[in-house]
C-alpha cells in the first residue's frame, strides 16, 4: 500500500506539474495587507494575549483534526493516545480541564470528564479559532486556568449554489470525505458540511516492548525477537454532519442556526504490551453527540446586544467484550453516558466615542447527566448498575470596562462571576494593560493579572466509586507580560512576532488517586507553579510575482512545578516538572507557493516528558524527545466548468519511532492523496 | 532570484541540520543477574493502560535492591498491572492482569523462560501438581486450569452466581484435595473447589467483597472483606475479619471492624500462626486469639499502605507505599517487634511480594 502511494503520489504530482495552468487562477492563502491594518487594536482585545489561525491552517485538509492543528500551530501541548484516538491538550503546563473550549459560544468541555477530545474536532468544520492564553481566558469564560479555545463557524457570504467535494485516500486504508452544499442569497446563506473518515487503521510498526520467543519441541526458548506487529483493534468511522443557516434581516438583526451532528465509532487500540488476541476481545468506544446553536445579533453604531440558545445531546458508549470460546462476544464491560445539556448567553457590548467599551456577557448550562458504569448481581440476586444521575446549572457573568485615553495606551478590567450548582466562586478579577511603545515597528507592550476558579467536574464529585462531593474548586492566580511588533510593506513582506512570560499558581489541584479500598478517588492536594515563555512569529513574504512564503514558528519553555506538600515523608514529587508536561516546545509550519503549486512543510518539537511525578526517568518510564516533519505538495486548476486540487503528504516524514504516551504505537511514515473539485455552478 | 536561492540554500541547510534528528532508543541490552539464596520480588503494578509494570528484587541480607529486573534481564516491558507473583518448580510465575499473559521467570537470572497467554484478566496463579494449576481472573466467570509444562490454557472452571461482566475470582489457598477462592469485586463469597474434578463444589456467603485469603496452621481459612463502599448498589456494611474452618467450610468467628474502615491483605507469617494486616495502621494477631488487638503493630504514618508480607524464615514485616502512585513506591522492612530496619525505592505501585 505505501509503494503504490509512493508512486501514486509522484504520478499526480508529475501530471500536475505538466498540466496548463489558467491566469485567472485565484491564488489563496496569501495577501499580504499593509501592517498600518495589522496594526489596529482592537477594543475587546486590549491586553490579552491571542493566538489566531488563519483559514489556510485550519483548511488545510480534510483529515486533520484540531488536535493536528494545535500540535503544529501553537505552543499548545497535545497528548495523543494514538492515531485518530483520544487527544488532550496542556496549555501553559496545565491539565487537560483547566483548557475551556467554545463552539459558537457553546462550551463543549465534557461536564462529566471536563476536558475536550480534540480528536473529535475536525479542522475543516472549523472557520474560525483562536487560542485565549492564560489571563486572557477570563474575557471569555471562567475555569481557563491555563487558557481558552475559541471555536467557531462563520457563513460563506456568497451568491448562488456552491459546491465542494474533496476525496483522501491514504496509508492503512484510510479514506478521508468532505462534502459541502452551500448557497447564498442577499439575505439567505445555507451550508452544508459532511464528512467522513474511515479507517482500520492497522499500521505496521516493530514493537520492541514485547519480545517473541522461538521455542523448541519441549518449549524450551531456543531464541527471541521483536516481532513486527500491525497497531491491533485500532479501526475507527467518523461521521460528522454540520448545518448552518443564517438570515441577514436588515438594519442591523441576523439570526443563524448552526447544528452539528456526530457519529463516531472508534475502537480503542491494544497496548503494545498486550499478549491477548485481537480476535478474542472487542474494545469499542461509540458516541453520538449533536450540538446546536441558535443566535440572534443586532448591531448599531455604537452598541451591540445578542442571544444565543442550544442544546447538546451526547450519547457515549464504551465496551469491553471478551469472546470465551463459544464465538460470541460477551460483555466485560459496558459503561454508558448521557447528557442533555440546555445552553443559553446573552451579552451586549457599548462604545462610549472610541475610549471606551462596556461589555456584558451572561452564560447559562444546564446539564442533565446518566452515568451507567457497571453492571452487577446484587447480594439479592437482582441486576443493579453501578453509576449516577445527577444535574447542574452552570452560570458565568461578566462585566468589563475598556478603556483608552489615547492612541497608545488601553486599560481594560473585567469581572466575572460563576456558580456551578449551589456553589458560587468569589468575584474574578482580570485587569488588562498595553502601551504602543513605537508605532513604527508596532511595537506593543502587554500585561495582565487574573484570578480564576476551576470548579471540580460531574465525575469529581459523584462517580462512583470514588466521587468526591466535598472537594473544593482549583483557585489560582496568574500574571503576563509580553510585547508584539509588526513590520513590512503591502505586497511585499510582512513579519510580526510577539514573546510573553507568564506565571501561574494554582491551588487546591485536583488528582485522582488511590484510597484504602482500592478504587481511586478526586482530592485537592497540589499546588503548581507553572510558568514560562511563550514566542511566536509569522513571516510572509512575497519574493516576486509568483513565489511567495508564508511561515509561523511557535517556541515554548513551560515549566510546571508541583508545589504542593509532600504527601508522605516518600514522596519526591515536590519540586518536580508534573508529569506528561515537556518543558519545551516548538513548531514551525512553512507554506512556499509558486504559481498554482504549493509546497507545505510542518515540524514540530517536543522535549523529553517525564511519566512520573518523580521526574525518575527509568527504562520503563521513558518518553525521549522527538521531531515530527510531515510535507504536503498541492496544486490548484481551474478549468471553465470547475476548480480541481490535486494535493499529497506525507507524514512522518523521517519515519520516526515514536510515541506520545508509554505503549500507545504511533504510524511511521504514511501517505495521502486528496482530489478536491468544486463546480463553478454558472460562475465562469 | 538570486536572493531567493539565497534563501533557499539557507532554508535546506537548517532544515537538515535541525529538523532530521531522531529519536534515542536503546533496545535489545540483555543485562545478566545471578541472584542466588533467598529473595524478595516485589510486583509494581504501574499505572492502567500505560504498560510501565516492573518487577523488582531485594535480597535482605545485602539491603540491597535491584529495580526493573524483568526488562533488564529481557530487554522488553513486563507489561500492564503486574498483579502478582508465586514460585513454583524453581520458576517465577508473574501474573500481569491487563497484558492477559503469566511469564515464567528464571528466578535467578531473572530471564523468562516461558510464557502462559490467553487469559482474559488474570489475578494470581496456584499450582496443584507440576500439570495442572488455576488461574482466577477478573472480568470472567472461569477460573482457567493451566498446564504450567506446556504454558497452555486446558480449561475452565465454571463459578457459580457470576456473568463475564461481574465474574472476579481472587486469591487462592489448597487444604487438602480442596482449594478456596475469594470472590472479591462486588461479590462476597467464598467458593470451595475440588482439585480432583475441577469444579466448584460449595460456596459460602461472608461480608461484602472479600479482598483476601490465607491458610493458617490450625487449618483456618481467614479472610478479610472491605465492606462495599458509600452509595454502592452492592451494599455498604462494616468490614470483618473471617476465621472459616476448612474442613467443614463454616464461619467460626468473625471479628468486626467499624463501618467506614478499609481492610485489607491478610497475610501470615512462616509459621502461620500470626496474621498481618493493613488497615489503616498494620495490625497483627494471634491465630488463636479470640479478639481483635487494641492497638496496632504500626502505627498509621500519613500514607496508604498497598502491599504488605511478612518474611517466612526472619519474620521480617515489608509494608509497601504507593505514596501518589505516579512515582516510584517505597518498601519500609521493619521487625518482627516494629523497628525498622531498611527502606528503599521500588517501582510505580508495589502491590504484591513473592519470596523466593
Amino acid at each position: 500500500m505505501r509503494g503504490f502511494l509512493v508512486i501514486l503520489f509522484v504520478v499526480l504530482t508529475a501530471y500536475a506539474a505538466q498540466a496548463q495552468t489558467t491566469e485567472n487562477w485565484i491564488d489563496e492563502g496569501l495577501s499580504i495587507p499593509e501592517v498600518a491594518v495589522l496594526g489596529e487594536k482592537p477594543m475587546k482585545d486590549i491586553g490579552t494575549q491571542k493566538t489566531s489561525f488563519s483559514e489556510s491552517v485550519l483548511k488545510e485538509n480534510i483529515a486533520l483534526s484540531m488536535a493536528d492543528v494545535l500540535t503544529f500551530n501553537s505552543s499548545i501541548f497535545v497528548k495523543t493516545y494514538g492515531r485518530a484516538t483520544l487527544s488532550t491538550v496542556s496549555f501553559r503546563g496545565t491539565s487537560p480541564s483547566h483548557t475551556q473550549v467554545s463552539w459558537n459560544g457553546l462550551r463543549i468541555n465534557s461536564p462529566m470528564l471536563g476536558m475536550t477530545d480534540f480528536s473529535m474536532i475536525p479542522s475543516y468544520f472549523i472557520d474560525d479559532a483562536s487560542l485565549l492564553h492564560g489571563t486572557s481566558s477570563v474575557n471569555d469564560t471562567g475555569g481557563g486556568l491555563g487558557g481558552s479555545i475559541r471555536l467557531s463557524t462563520k457563513p460563506l457570504q456568497a451568491e448562488g449554489f456552491g459546491v465542494q467535494y474533496i476525496q483522501g485516500i491514504g496509508s492503512f486504508r484510510t479514506f478521508d470525505e468532505f462534502l459541502r452544499l452551500t448557497y447564498g442569497s442577499r439575505k439567505w446563506q445555507f451550508s452544508t458540511r459532511a464528512a467522513y473518515s474511515s479507517s482500520p487503521n492497522d499500521f505496521k510498526y516493530r514493537n520492541r516492548d514485547k519480545r517473541e520467543n522461538i521455542y523448541d519441541e519441549d518449549k524450551n526458548i531456543i531464541g527471541r525477537y521483536y516481532p513486527i506487529e500491525r497497531n491491533r483493534s485500532g479501526a475507527y468511522k467518523d461521521l460528522h454532519i454540520l448545518q448552518e443557516i443564517s438570515f441577514n434581516a436588515g438594519r442591523g438583526d441576523s439570526f443563524a442556526l448552526k447544528a452539528w451532528y456526530i457519529n463516531s465509532n472508534r475502537e480503542l487500540a491494544m497496548l503494545t504490551t498486550d499478549y491477548g488476541d485481537e480476535g478474542d476481545f472487542d474494545n469499542r468506544q461509540r458516541e453520538q453527540t449533536l450540538r446546536s446553536v441558535l443566535e440572534w445579533n443586532h448591531l448599531r453604531q455604537t452598541w451591540k446586544i445578542g442571544a444565543k440558545a442550544g442544546y447538546v445531546y451526547s450519547w457515549t458508549a464504551y465496551d469491553f467484550k471478551r469472546d470465551p470460546g463459544n464465538g460470541t462476544m460477551e460483555v466485560m464491560t459496558r459503561s454508558r453516558s448521557l447528557t442533555n445539556t440546555l445552553f443559553g448567553q446573552v451579552e451586549g457590548e457599548y462604545y462610549i466615542g472610541n475610549k471606551w467599551l462596556f461589555t456584558a456577557n451572561l452564560t447559562a448550562h444546564q446539564h442533565f447527566v446518566e452515568s451507567r458504569d457497571k453492571n452487577i448481581i446484587r447480594q439479592d440476586g437482582n441486576k443493579a448498575i453501578v453509576g449516577y444521575d445527577q444535574s447542574r446549572v452552570e452560570l458565568s457573568g461578566a462585566l468589563s470596562a475598556k478603556w483608552r485615553p489615547n492612541e497608545r495606551l488601553g486599560l481594560s478590567l473585567v469581572l466575572r462571576e460563576e456558580m456551578f450548582g449551589r456553589d458560587f466562586s468569589p468575584i474574578i478579577p482580570a485587569f488588562f494593560t498595553e502601551y504602543e511603545l513605537s508605532r513604527r515597528g508596532n511595537i506593543v507592550l502587554k500585561g495582565s493579572v487574573s484570578q480564576n476558579f476551576r470548579f471540580p467536574t460531574l465525575n469529581d464529585l459523584y462517580f462512583l466509586p470514588g466521587g468526591n462531593p466535598d472537594l473544593r474548586k482549583e483557585r489560582g492566580w496568574t500574571y503576563d507580560a509580553g510585547v508584539s511588533f509588526a513590520v513590512g510593506r503591502e505586497n511585499s513582506f510582512l513579519l510580526s512576532g510577539s514573546a510573553s512570560w507568564f506565571d501561574s499558581y494554582v491551588k487546591d489541584w485536583i488528582l485522582w488517586l488511590a484510597t484504602p479500598k482500592g478504587f481511586l478517588s478526586p482530592r485537592n492536594v497540589k499546588e503548581v507553579h507553572a510558568y514560562g515563555v511563550e514566542l511566536k512569529t509569522d513571516l510572509a513574504v512575497a519574493f516576486n510575482r509568483h513565489w511567495k512564503l508564508d511561515a509561523s514558528a511557535t517556541f515554548s519553555w513551560t515549566p510546571s512545578i508541583n508545589e504542593g506538600e509532600p504527601m508522605t515523608e516518600a514522596d519526591k514529587s515536590v519540586g518536580k516538572q508534573l508529569p506528561y508536561i515537556p518543558e519545551l516546545s516548538a513548531t514551525l509550519s512553512a507554506r512556499l507557493q509558486w504559481r498554482r503549486w504549493a509546497f507545505h512543510y510542518k515540524w514540530c518539537y517536543y522535549s523529553e516528558r517525564y511519566t512520573m511525578s518523580s521526574n525518575d526517568i527509568t527504562l520503563t518510564g521513558k518518553l525521549p524527545d522527538y521531531y515530527m516533519s510531515n510535507i504536503s505538495l498541492e496544486k490548484g486548476f481551474s478549468f471553465s466548468w470547475a476548480d480541481l486540487t490535486l494535493k499529497g503528504c506525507i507524514n512522518n516524514l523521517f519515519d520516526e519511532d515514536y510515541i506520545s504516551v508509554l505503549s500507545r504505537p504511533m504510524p511511521g511514515i504514511n501517505f495521502e492523496i486528496f482530489i478536491g473539485i468544486t463546480p463553478k455552478w454558472g460562475k465562469r | 532570484m538570486r536572493l531567493f536561492s539565497t534563501y533557499l540554500r539557507l532554508a535546506v541547510l537548517i532544515f537538515l541540520s535541525v529538523f532530521t534528528g531522531c529519536m534515542e532508543w536503546e533496545y535489545g541490552v540483555e543485562e545478566e543477574f545471578s541472584a542466588s539464596g533467598s529473595g524478595l520480588f516485589i510486583v509494581n503494578e504501574g499505572n492502567f493502560n500505560y504498560g510501565n509494570a516492573t518487577l523488582s528484587y531485594y535480597n535482605p541480607a545485602t539491603k540491597e535492591v535491584e529495580n526493573e529486573i524483568f526488562y533488564r534481564a529481557n530487554a522488553m516491558r513486563l507489561g500492564d498491572v503486574a498483579q502478582s507473583m508465586t514460585l513454583y518448580d524453581g520458576k517465577g510465575w508473574v501474573v500481569v492482569n491487563n497484558s492477559h499473559v503469566i511469564f515464567a521467570i528464571n528466578p535467578d537470572t531473572f530471564q523468562e523462560v516461558g510464557r502462559i497467554e490467553g487469559f482474559t484478566s488474570p489475578r494470581y496463579i496456584h499450582f496443584i501438581s507440576d500439570e495442572k494449576a488455576y488461574v482466577s481472573q477478573i472480568w470472567d466467570n472461569r477460573i482457567a486450569i493451566v498446564n504450567p509444562k506446556r504454558y497452555e490454557i486446558t480449561g475452565y472452571i465454571e463459578c457459580p452466581a457470576m456473568t463475564m461482566e461481574s465474574g472476579s475470582t481472587e486469591q487462592m489457598v489448597q487444604w487438602g484435595d480442596y482449594l478456596f477462592v475469594n470472590c472479591w469485586s462486588y461479590q462476597n463469597r467464598i467458593l470451595k473447589i475440588d482439585t480432583r474434578t475441577d469444579k466448584v463444589v460449595a460456596e459460602l456467603e461472608v461480608g461484602i467483597q472479600p479482598t483476601s485469603i490465607v491458610l493458617d496452621r490450625n487449618g483456618k481459612l481467614w479472610t478479610i472483606t472491605d465492606g462495599g463502599y458509600e452509595g454502592s448498589p452492592y451494599g455498604y456494611e462494616a468490614p470483618a475479619l473471617y476465621r472459616i474452618d476448612a474442613e467443614t467450610f463454616s464461619i467460626e468467628k468473625a471479628f468486626r471492624f467499624s463501618r467506614g474502615d478499609a481492610p485489607s491483605e491478610v497475610q501470615l507469617n512462616g509459621s502461620r500462626d500470626r496474621l498481618y494486616w493493613i488497615n489503616d495502621d498494620i495490625w497483627a494477631m494471634g491465630v488463636d486469639d479470640e479478639h481483635l488487638p487494641v492497638r496496632p503493630f504500626l502505627e498509621y504514618a500519613g500514607t496508604i499502605y498497598y502491599g504488605l508480607t511478612i518474611c517466612p524464615l526472619s519474620g521480617d514485616v515489608y509494608i509497601a507505599d504507593a505514596i501518589d502512585y505516579q512515582q516510584p513506591g517505597k518498601i519500609y522492612r521493619y521487625t518482627q517487634t516494629g523497628e525498622k530496619i531498611h527502606e528503599f525505592y521500588a517501582g510505580i505501585i508495589p502491590g504484591a511480594f513473592c519470596w523466593k
